[in-house]
């Protein structure tokens, strides 16, 4: 390609590129939350866990703590920041041990006397009322007082003080300065966020935003604010991991990009291959924002790394080249087998697409089209732009050594078998469970934050977050009535010390029913104010002095009864709003419990109620929900697996050679998790998922070191490529291995040892090790004599007079492409200048555009024009490879319709090794091969192989020239 | 002067209070023992009429009376308490510079023979509430504390052995007679 074109070429796909980044940075919708990524529950916790936990109460909730000032300054940094999220409509909740009373709506007043049980057990009578009035004489005398002297006109019985007290927490911190400590002298908050837990985009947000509102307090520079809960902790964890990941990332960059650079030792080639790994990302998520609306942040996670293997499609067309080829040409000879591989890659990944779960389905679609893209603009683009003139890496010293080494390799036969019962034994002894279903495990929270953590919610007493107690009720009222009934039961095991504290729902607000009762013994006002008169007989107060009490029992008398609806203007009604769910038709009351130290007791709550009210245990829903996504996903790598098998057979069409590409790849896949499991490691959904990118990978390795060529230089090249895809590999994911963060370590260490055992294995189990390793003990001598040949005057009279021939190719009008069909001597013996026993082959039985496969049963024949004293030394194979190189060069121009036949002369022979010195006493035939490397108007270069049932006798390269005429 | 009063920590004294409530029709009388344990920390006992004890420490105060569960609450809450205690405990340990540091102070009379404090709280959220307190006293000896409340409530603590002389029923009159006479 001109250079123009190639530049317009470049341009466009960087246009394109850019194109689609576009598009995605405009449609991408990134989801963060965990719900949309999970497979839909089936059970009713499971699905309670997905609809309601992340916005459960206890999720919400954020604990905070500000330190490092004198207690006043700390105590009015609580009550600022305390004022100022109240205002914020981010936050549903904000306590920080204050209870101020003006802060209760006037108007719900009077509601006092519906929601005080006070009415329950005592009517306002005279005997009452003088009790309780002799009572605030006495509080009026004593330091109280100034804190009760506005109330009393209004609320001589104390109810509002009464509901203050039922309201707060059941196990209140340490009051000073008015508003909640711990003993370490932190001022401590508890903060109800709007957002769920389970969504930490939100969180984040939230949690800003309270940093920013305390920062802005005045006196708040030299103080701490520290946060801790659920929310809090996604958020912090997510940051850690990104943060890790970005830094490993940025090494491994780096350490890539000096491995590809010492490999290939070109800039541009380099920058050029990273192009279709960058169209297959955006691709990947232009297809992902086509068909989903929303794309899950694990998705595009999990995505990336699977796409890793692209990678290596770049990667195998650099190494493949031969010197002097056409990029174009080498990536058509690699397409096949490339081919095989992305095709196999995608339809497993079909498996995922038919799990029905949207996070495996948003995966398969990223990746199918990620593969897709990165392979065909392999294929179609990347050769037209890389640099025409490129080092044949076959012919590095140390690749050579290096290949030489491992065909020495023993490969016995029994290898599979014994790799195989390694994994059974090391599985059967594995110590621990199989499964990490605690995906938290592999994110876990620093231990000095949770003891932080629970230091907080034990001063506080805040609700655990692993248990919900759950009431179950056709309607609302029915749950505040089931919550009512259970109170009693609740208070004796907080008596019992089973559980430290549990909220139910209708501390909040009692039943309708009960509110009517509760109003049904309110006194009317004459009943009252004689009461009243009676009371006071005797005490100093004067006589209108509670008149506002009389006016507020009056109207209570009067009020409709509170419900949630008309609760939820208030702080207190959106408290009670979280507690109380609406599902398919019915009612759920969700009771937070603190501090649980007997489950067993806990659960028997629910035992006499007919499944009405259960206790859910948060970590065994999730835990459950994820043993059941795991299910899923097993059961779509066990499809993935048998497309693969059907695939790689159809593909191969042979099932002697799917084996050779598919148990290597299975054994080092079961060989991991085997290691792994010994190791003690539990096997979590990330292992799975850097399995099945480890098992992509070795696909590779496989595929390629099964490819049957005999070519010994070919070979060096697919050990270079595996060799730059297997360190690039451990690179990346060695590094990650590293990692403290468990999550990344099981990503890591997982492809780290895939890698590594698919890359032994495949070249362990490769089909032709034995044919090589017979060709190995000879090495060193075949090398030798290659040398000698090429310094002796080997082409003898024959070479001479075979370099001087002339070939008069005659035209032929059938098109030229590839042929299979056997061609006998007569078909094209007159295309070559050489004839009788001199025309050495036989047949030819394959030829196409670039090669010939042609056979010759003359070399034990004692009338072998070429044969010495001591038989045929294997020096005049060269002859042959050259009769075969002329009898292509004459198809190929007959195929042409070529008039002019055109003369060659044979001007070098190099590089020719010999495993043998004679060769006329191997029975059967010889199968000579020629494959054209360069050819134009002016010549061709070849490389020629003879070979004796599959193993090689003789290789090396000729030129031949066509001299003008 | 104010040296010349302190005591050593425990300091105990009887007291006898009158409280002058605008929403009631008569005075509420008190007695009993303050003492000062040392610190920030002040015990306020009512003996009579009913047994009620209030503590006062750590910026919180807990009260406790008979066969019920105690009240805990903020001082923060409670401004008359916090000027009781600025004034109580500054004087005891004879720490003019708190005195100073929480009040206006203005004195009348000499050291040695009759003098009188005026107390105006600095705080002006204390300030909203409690006006300015009086004490009087003759040589080392306190023997009344006035406390007026902003809202035009007053509370006059006896102090020592003038807390015998609380009449049942006292007048605001009674009172500062009593302050204001010699011993």
């Amino acid at each position: 390609m001109r250079r123009g074109a190639r530049a317009t070429l470049l341009a466009a796909w960087l246009l394109a590129l850019a194109g689609l980044g576009w598009m995605v940075s405009q449609r991408l919708h990134v989801s963060s939350d965990l719900r949309s990524f999970m497979p839909a529950p089936t059970t009713p916790d499971q699905r309670l866990l997905m609809e309601q936990v992340g916005e459960g109460p206890g999720s919400r909730l954020l604990l905070l703590s500000i330190s490092g000032a004198s207690d006043g300054q700390l105590a009015s940094l609580s009550q600022g920041l305390a004022a100022a999220l109240k205002k914020d409509a981010h936050y549903s909740q904000v306590l920080n041990g204050s209870f101020d009373l003006s802060s209760l709506d006037p108007q719900l007043l009077p509601y006092r006397y519906l929601l005080s049980p006070t009415l329950d057990t005592q009517p306002l009578d005279e005997a009452y009322l003088a009790d309780q009035l002799q009572q605030r004489l006495d509080d009026l005398s004593s330091p109280a007082a100034s804190l009760l002297k506005n109330l009393l006109p209004r609320d001589p019985t104390l109810e509002t003080l009464k509901l203050a007290e039922r309201w707060a927490p059941a196990k209140s911190p340490e009051l000073r300065d008015g508003v909640w400590f711990t003993p370490q002298h932190e001022a401590l908050l508890l903060v109800q966020t709007v957002a769920a837990g389970f969504d930490p985009g939100a969180q984040e947000q939230a949690i800003e935003g309270i940093r920013q509102t305390f920062h802005a307090l005045p006196g708040s520079a030299d103080a701490r604010l520290e946060l801790s809960g659920p929310g809090y902790f996604s958020v912090l964890i997510g940051a850690q991991t990104r943060h890790q990941a970005d830094w490993i990332g940025r090494i491994s960059t780096i350490g890539f990009i000096a491995l590809l650079l010492l490999a290939y030792r070109s800039v541009s080639s380099l920058l050029l291959s990273a192009l279709p790994i960058a169209s297959a990302a955006l691709a990947g998520i232009a297809a992902l924002t086509l068909v989903f609306s929303e794309v899950h942040g694990i998705t595009l996670a999990f995505g990336f790394t699977l796409l890793g293997v692209a990678q290596e499609y770049p990667i195998r067309v650099l190494s493949h080249r031969r010197a002097g080829e056409d990029a174009l040409q080498s990536v058509r000879d690699l397409w096949p087998l490339l081919l095989t591989a992305i095709a196999s890659a995608c339809i497993a990944y079909l498996a995922f697409y038919a799990s029905g779960v949207v996070g495996l389905q948003q995966l398969a679609v990223f990746t199918i089209v990620g593969l897709l893209v990165a392979g065909l603009s392999t294929r179609y683009l990347l050769p037209h732009l890389l640099p025409r003139r490129v080092r044949d890496v076959a012919a590095m010293g140390w690749l050579i050594r290096a290949r030489g080494w491992l065909d020495r390799l023993p490969r016995p036969r029994w290898i599979p078998l014994l790799v195989a019962l390694a994994i059974a034994a090391m599985l059967a002894l594995a110590p621990g469970p199989f499964w990490q279903n605690n995906l938290a495990a592999l994110t876990p929270v620093p231990t000095v934050l949770l003891q932080h953590d629970a230091r907080l919610r034990e001063a506080l007493g805040a609700p655990d977050v692993r248990y919900l107690l759950l009431l179950q009720a056709p309607t609302e009222q029915g749950v505040l009535a089931l919550s009512q009934s259970l109170q009693p039961q609740a208070d004796a095991l907080v008596a019992r010390h089973a559980v430290d504290a549990i909220e139910l729902p209708s501390r909040y607000l009692p039943t309708v029913a009960q509110q009517r009762a509760r109003q049904q013994k309110l006194p009317d006002r004459a009943t009252l104010e004689q009461a009243l008169a009676g009371a006071l007989q005797g005490l100093p107060f004067r006589a209108d002095l509670f008149q506002p009490f009389v006016e507020d029992v009056e109207t209570a008398r009067a009020l409709p009864p509170l419900t949630p609806e008309r609760y939820a203007q208030t702080p207190l009604g959106q408290r009670l709003a979280a507690m109380l769910v609406q599902r398919d038709g019915h009612w759920l009351g969700l009771a937070t419990v603190s501090g649980v130290h007997d489950v067993a007791a806990l659960q028997t709550l629910g035992a006499a109620r007919g499944g009405a009210v259960h206790l859910l245990d948060l970590k065994a829903a999730s835990e459950s929900l994820v043993a059941a996504y795991r299910t899923r996903i097993l059961q779509a790598l066990l499809a993935a697996g048998l497309l693969l098998v059907v695939t790689i057979s159809v593909a191969l069409r042979s099932a002697r050679r799917a084996w050779h590409v598919l148990a290597p790849m299975t054994l080092a896949t079961f060989l991991v998790l085997a290691v792994e499991r010994v190791a003690g490691i539990e096997i979590s959904l990330f292992h799975l998922v850097a399995l099945i990118l480890a098992g992509g990978l070795g696909l590779h390795y496989a595929l390629f070191f099964e490819r049957d060529t005999g070519d010994p230089a070919e070979q060096r090249r697919t050990l270079h490529a595996t060799l730059v895809c297997v360190l690039s590999a451990l690179l990346v994911f060695g590094m990650l291995a590293w990692a403290t963060i468990p999550v990344l370590r099981a990503i890591g260490l997982t492809v780290s040892l895939g890698v590594a055992f698919h890359f032994c294995l495949s070249i362990l189990m490769a089909p032709h090790a034995r044919s090589l390793s017979g060709l190995g003990g000879r090495g060193e001598k075949a090398a030798v004599g290659g040398q000698i040949a090429a310094a002796l005057p080997i082409h003898g009279g024959s070479m001479d007079q075979e370099a001087a021939g002339i070939w008069t190719p005659q035209t032929d009008s059938q098109p030229g492409r590839p042929r299979p069909d056997r061609l006998l001597k007569t078909d094209w013996a007159h295309l070559i200048p050489h004839a009788g026993t001199m025309c050495l082959l036989d047949a030819v039985l394959a030829w196409d555009e670039r090669s010939i496969h042609a056979i010759s049963a003359g070399h034990a024949r004692r009338d072998n024009p070429l044969r010495g004293e001591h038989g045929l030394h294997a020096v005049h194979l060269a002859e042959y490879g050259a009769q075969a190189m002329a009898v292509h060069g004459g198809l190929l121009a007959r195929a042409r319709g070529s008039e002019v036949a055109r003369p060659g002369r044979l001007v070098s022979l190099r590089d020719v090794a010999l495993s043998e010195e004679y060769v006329d006493h191997l029975d059967g035939h010889l199968d000579v091969h020629a494959e054209c490397l360069y050819a134009d108007d002016g010549g061709a270069q070849y490389a020629f192989r003879v070979e004796h049932r599959g193993r090689l006798l003789c290789s090396g390269r000729a030129a031949v020239i066509h001299p003008q005429p | 002067m104010i040296a010349a009063l302190r005591q050593p920590a425990p300091a105990h004294t009887a007291f006898a209070e009158a409280r002058f409530l605008n929403m009631l029709d008569r005075p509420l009388v008190v007695s009993g023992q303050l003492s000062w344990l040392g610190g920030d920390r002040l015990q306020r006992r009512v003996e009579q009429p009913r047994a009620e004890t209030a503590m006062i420490a750590d910026g919180e105060v807990t009260q406790q009376r008979d066969g019920k569960p105690a009240r805990h609450f903020s001082l923060k809450r409670a401004p008359q308490l916090q000027v009781l205690l600025d004034s109580f405990v500054a004087l005891l340990s004879g720490d003019a510079a708190r005195l100073q540091q929480a009040f206006e102070i203005q004195r009348e009379g000499e050291a040695a023979g009759a003098w009188t404090l005026t107390l105006v709280p600095r705080d002006a959220r204390v300030a909203k509430t409690v006006a300015r307190i009086r004490i009087d006293g003759i040589g080392d000896q306190s023997r009344c504390m006035h406390m007026q409340e902003a809202d035009g409530d007053l509370a006059v603590d006896l102090l020592g052995p003038l807390a015998e002389k609380m009449p049942a029923e006292p007048t605001r009159a009674e009172l500062q007679a009593l302050c204001a006479g010699s011993p």
